[in-house]
């Protein structure tokens, strides 16, 4: 065989350091952070392979009794309903789209990706006037409807992609036989549709648990989210390093299964364009 | 419309031209929620953000109603500006290329490995669920020296780690380095799908031909997954304009003003110096240049998708 030979096998060698050269590169701030989290604060500007056994589980205990818990319960929130919310109205949007014959629908897929592109900084100071001047600033109402912001296009745009995916001639078939428009929805092409609408829900969910931003300029105290109350720990004077790998697991662990599930729809998420 | 249809449509209570209307009627009823909802909620504040930028508006001195393009015209001359989109350029060309990079590299690697090592691809996955504010607060803590294990380590050997915080190119480099890290996932799973998707008969079919590996992956892999390259270089690029929580919290935009991207510097105009104005001004310049990148992505995806 043509691959047993020399040339082939240091190839080979080459690769596979590459590859794990690679996942050092990903695993080393993982692997990092959980040993940040274990360290008892006295020691935590030694090497940790110095006092490997000063290890201890007061900074998650710690971070239980700060406010970061009800930060994250925040983002559940607003995450939740701001996604449940796109989820109603995106929906439907979604399928019409897709299935409509209506002329400029290239006009409606130029809108959906330029506003999920522009900057946040654009939605943000027209969005903080009013907030300020309308008592809004603070409150749940007022950062969940700044969120439908960024989930909304996303949305409406991914089910655009699920529906489109659905054979037209399943919902004529629907039609023909009597079905009404919503009936043909509801009961032919959403269940087609129901890995997207999944997806779309998921890639909503992370995309306002992500969200630094907004909550930066548009929340005070009640209504923080988990993001902007990790920097509490960051002080004028010291850096809380135990409690901020507590609470950076704590914000990643909650989405770890979702992102897993929604992975392979990431792909997809991109449409067609990526099918080679 | 063909006789044969007419024919079909006797008996019906409608002929197909009314049912079609009716359905488009159907269609445009259930957008209209999405179509109302996207105008109040990203119409109404990018309107206001177009007027902002042609007022005068100050948060502390408010308004003298004196609307013109002077902030535009500002924005030509400002330096500030000038350094905002080199460092941004630094950042996200740096960033795209190492992240496109490293994605396929790991994406071309991960293709090869079948049986129970397949799961390996979960460990390349985990630093894209990680929240961007924790990225950047871990990435911070590597780059911190006195906590850094990196710099510990290399102080057994006697090296000195410098400070990549201090310095202009250090910063933008850890910065490069810390948006790398979550996102190269991304381009690894466009890239992935894409190698999926070829056909291995197509590699066959060429090693019959005489081709050698290499020539394979250069002449028949690599052009089959270029749509790949060009989705992922885009998305990530039009990502990378907005640039926020890893300068946010890595350097604050230092040292100096070297890490303020645009992004960024319209924050601090708006937020820190009050002037608003000026601050949607460049909000509306970058917007200008995400909405051109996002014609040209529509189109893209309107071409592959008829």
């Amino acid at each position: 065989m043509i691959d047993n030979t020399s040339s082939y096998r240091v190839k080979r060698a080459l690769g596979t350091t590459m590859m794990l050269v690679l996942l050092f590169f990903a695993a080393l701030p993982t692997v990092w952070v959980l040993i940040m989290s274990l360290r008892e604060q006295s020691v935590m500007f030694e090497p940790f392979w110095e006092s490997p056994l000063a290890v201890t589980l007061d900074n998650y205990l710690g971070i239980t009794r700060s406010e970061f818990p009800k930060a994250l319960l925040n983002s559940f929130i607003c995450a939740g309903i701001s996604t449940l919310l796109a989820m109603i109205v995106g929906v439907p949007a979604g399928f019409a789209l897709a299935k409509s014959r209506l002329s400029g629908k290239f006009y409606a897929s130029w809108m959906l990706l330029l506003l999920r592109m522009a900057p946040p900084v654009g939605f943000v100071i027209p969005l903080f006037l009013l907030y300020i001047n309308a008592g809004l600033i603070d409150s749940y109402f007022g950062l969940i409807m700044a969120y439908m912001t960024l989930t909304l296009p996303l949305i409406v745009w991914l089910m655009w992609n699920s529906f489109a995916q659905v054979p037209d001639e399943l919902i004529e078939a629907a039609i023909m036989d009597g079905a009404s428009l919503g009936k043909a929805f509801i009961l032919v092409a959403l269940p087609v549709a129901r890995p997207g609408a999944v997806a779309a829900a998921i890639l909503g969910f992370l995309i306002v648990w992500n969200d630094f931003f907004y909550a930066l300029i548009i929340t005070r105290s009640s209504t923080v989210t988990a993001p902007v109350a990790v920097m509490n720990f960051i002080s004028y004077d010291s850096v809380d390093w135990g409690s901020i790998a507590v609470a950076s697991i704590a914000l990643t662990l909650p989405i770890l299964p979702l992102m897993l599930v929604a992975n392979r729809y990431i792909v997809q998420s991109l449409s067609g364009a990526v099918k080679g | 419309m063909t006789s044969k249809s007419q024919s079909q449509s006797t008996g019906k209570p409608k002929t197909p031209a009314s049912a079609t209307a009716d359905l488009e009627r159907g269609y445009r009823m259930m957008m209209l929620p999405a179509v109302l909802a996207v105008g109040i909620f990203a119409i109404v504040p990018l309107a206001g953000m177009l007027a902002l930028s042609v007022s005068d508006y100050h948060l502390i001195r408010g308004t003298n109603w004196d609307f013109g393009f002077k902030n535009f015209v500002k924005l030509v001359s400002d330096k500030r500006l000038m350094n905002s989109v080199y460092a941004m350029s630094i950042l996200s060309f740096l960033g795209v290329a190492l992240q496109v990079l490293i994605g396929a590299a790991i994406a071309v690697g991960l293709s090869k490995i079948v049986g129970k090592w397949r799961l390996g691809r979960i460990f390349f996955l985990l630093p894209y669920a990680v929240p961007h504010v924790a990225v950047a607060l871990i990435w911070l803590s590597l780059f911190t020296p006195i906590l850094s294990p990196i710099n510990a380590f290399f102080d057994l050997f006697g090296v000195t780690v410098p400070s990549f915080l201090t310095t202009q190119y250090g910063a933008l480099f850890a910065i490069v380095l810390a948006d790398t890290w979550t996102n190269f996932p991304f381009a690894m799973l466009i890239i992935l799908a894409a190698l999926q998707g070829i056909s291995p008969d197509l590699d066959e079919a060429a090693a019959l031909d005489g081709a050698t590996r290499v020539q394979t992956f250069f002449y028949v892999t690599l052009p089959l997954l270029v749509p790949a390259f060009l989705m992922v270089t885009l998305f990530r690029f039009i990502d990378s304009l907005k640039h926020f929580p890893m300068i946010f919290v890595m350097t604050k935009g230092g040292p100096g003003r070297s890490t303020q991207a645009t992004n960024y510097y319209a924050y601090i105009q708006t937020f820190q110096n009050s002037n608003v104005a000026y601050g949607a001004a460049i909000a509306v310049t970058l917007f200008i240049v995400a909405a051109f990148i996002s014609f040209y992505v529509a189109r893209l995806n309107q071409q592959v998708n008829s």
